[in-house]
């Protein structure tokens, strides 16, 4: 992809009046404020909450705890709401409705110029800021969600004792489920797609930068409920928390159920900046047959999260209703229904699992033919491969609900449908294997990757297609083949895929290097841990053990054992990649700005990129991946036909 | 980031010296993308009430001694945030042809009518003859209401927002887009609300007469 300048006349331009200093408010406003009134309110309204709540602690007929849930969800709504205005997140709709816009002084104070590290800890508005926050708030997710993982196994390992309370162990399944899936959500899209997705096409921000603050720190402020919910009671119904169990459990789904709202206001916010931002932000040149495979990815699982997020958000606001003032939507005794719960889950619950996969996979297309240096095998397929996902993702939500006795008619249909989206999956593996096909491949981290995930994508996507069949399915469903099943596509193609997206992306990102020996090592072990772990489980799935339980058959003990073991492995494998990072991100190699010869213009800027991204905006006159191809503007190649000089 | 410059006599954007065009063509796509992801929302509360009213779980979708609501409310409901939208429209054809004065009344209007009618919400929700509890129309109508308090809290932000704004000089003739895009936003807010009124106003009792019967759980 070739950059050429576009100069502009120079000409100042008129500028609103300038309010204080530049910043405003928000020079004093921080992460620490944020804590502060965020506490602060939530502690008043629990103050005052608990004198008017009631019947404060007792249960109604449907064992729900109606005043304490209320009370406690008005407490989390409160920090919430208190931390978004502490840290500023209210200044830039207040300013705006009382016309007073920002200046462009304005604008760079709330980029973080000259704010040093700290404007990592501010409603710093620059994308490469947030793309930081991004991705060390996945990570932590992660490390957490992973700690999590280390118990419950633990737990299945050890066979011959209790390790866990049975209440505790179902919190942690819970806990662990729902921390993942938001973790892996983000994971992809937050880091690389507000950090690098910018640059790549050529733009000197997102389309709306007070937005893109807003989605991280809502994230941010949605974790405390989710977190907190282990030392009250816990998500003891797994991450789907079905109904009625949800109304009935106690007050820590409500932490569950505030996170979940939260959560999917944020990924709204974002998916609006990412797909306003890779469609109107593109540089001169860019047209959309030349558009990064990353991008297109981003966009097809930015559509999914902002039309079907609503719909999961919506069964949350629901069932908190159903929690906190009593009403029906899901308690049949009084009109209800637990289907309609089920059908607004799955909803998003389905396209979910691509809004995961196809970020990572598109960012795996986009690093491999760098490694291959050969231009992608078909972008049109891998791009109608994404279109047809983003599709058909809206009409599968039914087989995670064969065996609930909703509808057992439409099963057969939805059975056809599931079956059918394999085939725009298939696309983009063929599209990953088309490419790799010949090539001549450049072995690093990134691309070891690729293969792995490959791999990952090829037994999970097979097993998929075993349980979207009914009879299979009726065998199989709420055993350990299910839970191998989706961890090979969730982990397996979703968090390699991030690792690989990590290790190529890291020398923009910090400057430096990934110590690769290291790096290496850590994935290899995980990955190695990943195959012993599940498919150990899937051994015990087909021999028959159900998921969510602690005490099962001795038959089972020796695939749970081969499991544990593997979970250990990955753990410690997952400790060595981030110590290669936390070492590289401090002390690593200094980078230069393109360390793998890449094509597309994130690798054209300097390295660290500057605030505006580009000394001026790119025009872009060749295509992403003509690695190989004759540049047609380029010279003619002559062909030298004198004699070659005799020596003798 | 440097000092923005660009050429041409169009307005420019101040913090990215882009054409005020320009920008506005991608607050208009922000906004159609907002408005996709609240009619999916709106969507999930009207799904959740027609599939309770079709199914009337254990006869218990009417509300205690079929006392429905009066639908009087909901149709001035919809009126009032018709009528302000007109309003709004009608302002940014007023700045359209340079008439600054008509968007401040327009809006100033359109503001008051917001207010008024939230308020007409909050009286209906807090004098329904049946409470959140009582049975699944009653629930799924509260959530109903509540959505549409919603929008029109927020249609009040943005109404006297734009009033706030023409009289501070931000909104010209020349650079009016914010206008459209709360018309556009109020626009769809009068459909979400709209949709709602005529889902509980006209599918109040249920075709199911045959009901499934899931029991009591009390035993």
């Amino acid at each position: 992809m070739s950059a050429t300048a576009v100069v502009h006349e120079t000409r100042d331009v008129p500028q609103p009046r300038q309010h204080g200093k530049p910043g405003g408010f928000l020079r004093h406003t921080s992460i620490v404020t944020g804590l502060v009134s965020g506490i602060v309110l939530a502690v008043v309204t629990y103050a005052i909450g608990s004198h008017f709540f009631v019947p404060w602690g007792t249960q109604n007929a449907d064992f729900t705890q109606v005043g304490l849930n209320a009370l406690i969800a008005a407490t989390y709504f409160a920090w919430v709401i208190g931390f978004m205005a502490g840290i500023g997140a209210l200044a830039g709709p207040i300013r705006w409705a009382l016309g007073h816009d920002l200046t462009h002084d304005d604008a760079e104070y709330m980029a973080g110029k000259g704010q040093g590290k700290w404007r990592y800890w501010k409603y710093t508005t620059d994308h490469k800021v947030v793309g930081i926050q991004y991705l060390v708030m996945s990570m932590v997710l992660l490390g957490f969600g992973g700690f999590l993982a280390m118990l419950i196994r633990t737990e299945l390992g050890a066979t011959w004792t209790e390790v866990f309370d049975p209440n505790f162990y179902n919190s942690i399944i819970g806990t662990h489920g729902i921390v993942m899936i938001i973790a892996l959500i983000i994971v992809v899209t937050g880091p690389f797609g507000n950090f690098i997705l910018p640059i790549m096409i050529g733009a000197r921000d997102m389309a709306f930068p007070r937005l893109n603050a807003l989605s991280f720190w809502l994230l941010f402020a949605a974790v405390p409920p989710l977190a907190s919910n282990l030392l009250l009671g816990g998500i003891r119904d797994g991450w789907t928390v079905y109904q009625p169990l949800g109304t009935q459990a106690p007050i820590g789904m409500v932490g569950y159920q505030v996170t979940i709202i939260i959560f999917a206001f944020s990924t709204g916010v974002a998916s609006v900046n990412l797909i306003t931002t890779s469609v109107t932000m593109r540089a001169r040149g860019m047209t959309w047959n030349r558009v990064p495979v990353f991008v297109i990815g981003v966009i097809a699982s930015s559509i999914m999260g902002l039309v079907w997020f609503p719909m999961f958000q919506y069964s949350q606001i629901l069932a908190l209703s159903d929690k906190v003032i009593n009403t029906s939507f899901y308690n049949p005794v009084h009109g209800g229904s637990v289907w309609l719960y089920e059908n607004l889950f799955w909803l998003l619950g389905h396209p979910e699992v691509y809004v995961v996969i196809i970020p990572g996979t598109a960012a795996l297309m986009e690093l491999m033919v760098v490694f291959l240096r050969k231009p992608l095998f078909s972008y049109k397929v891998a791009v109608a491969g994404f279109a047809g996902v983003v599709a058909i993702s809206s009409i599968v939500w039914v087989h995670h609900m064969y065996m609930t006795g909703w509808a057992p008619s439409s099963g057969y249909p939805f059975m056809l449908s599931t079956e059918l989206i394999s085939i725009p999956f298939g696309f983009l593996v063929l599209v990953m294997l088309g490419t790799l096909w010949r090539g001549k491949p450049w072995t690093r981290l990134p691309m070891m990757c690729v293969y792995a995930v490959i791999w990952d994508k090829v037994v999970g996507g097979i097993t998929g297609v075993y349980l979207s069949d009914v009879p299979v399915d009726q065998y199989m469903h709420g055993s350990m083949f299910v839970v191998a099943h989706f961890h090979y596509m969730l982990m397996g193609a979703g968090l390699f895929a991030a690792i690989g997206a990590t290790a190529y992306w890291f020398p923009k990102m910090t400057g430096r290097m990934l110590n690769e020996r290291v790096a290496s090592t850590g994935f290899w072990t995980a990955f190695f841990g990943f195959q012993l772990t599940f498919m150990s489980m899937f051994v015990a799935g087909l021999q028959g053990m159900p998921r969510r339980v602690l005490q099962f058959d001795n038959a089972f003990n020796i695939s749970n054992w081969l499991s544990t073991i593997g979970a250990y492995i990955i753990g410690i494998g997952m400790l060595i990649f981030l110590y290669a990072i936390i070492t590289s991100w401090r002390h690593g190699t200094i980078a230069s700005s393109n360390p793998w010869g890449g094509k597309t213009l994130e690798w054209q800027t300097e390295t660290p990129v500057p605030l505006e991204n580009f000394p001026v905006l790119p025009v872009v006159t060749g295509d992403p991946y003509d690695y190989g191809v004759p540049d047609p503007y380029g010279p003619i190649p002559v062909e030298d036909t004198r004699e070659p000089a005799v020596t003798r | 980031m440097t000092a923005p410059s660009v050429q041409g006599t169009e307005p420019l954007y101040p913090t990215t010296g882009e054409p005020v065009s320009v920008n506005a063509g991608r607050n208009r796509l922000g906004i159609w993308l907002c408005i996709v992801s609240d009619a999916t929302g709106t969507l999930a509360l009207l799904v959740a009430y027609s599939y309770l009213w079709s199914l009337n779980v254990n006869d218990a979708w009417a509300p205690p001694k079929n006392a429905w609501a009066s639908p009087l409310p909901f149709w001035l409901i919809v009126l009032g945030t018709l009528i302000a939208t007109l309003l709004m429209w009608w302002g940014l054809r007023s700045i359209s042809t340079g008439r600054r004065g008509g968007l401040i009344l327009a809006a100033g209007l359109s503001a008051l009518i917001v207010v008024l009618t939230l308020i007409g919400q909050i009286v209906q929700l807090s004098t329904f003859p049946f409470g959140p509890s009582d049975g699944a129309y009653a629930s799924a109508t509260f959530w109903l209401c509540l959505a549409a308090a919603f929008h029109l809290f927020t249609l009040f932000f943005l109404t006297t927002a734009i009033v706030g704004r023409t009289r501070a000089g931000r909104i010209a003739p020349d650079n009016h887009s914010h206008v459209r895009l709360v018309a556009m936003y109020m626009t769809w807010a009068t459909i979400a609300i709209f949709l709602g009124a005529l889902f509980a106003t006209t599918m109040t009792v249920s075709p199911n007469d045959n009901s499934p019967t899931f029991g009591t759980f009390s035993e």
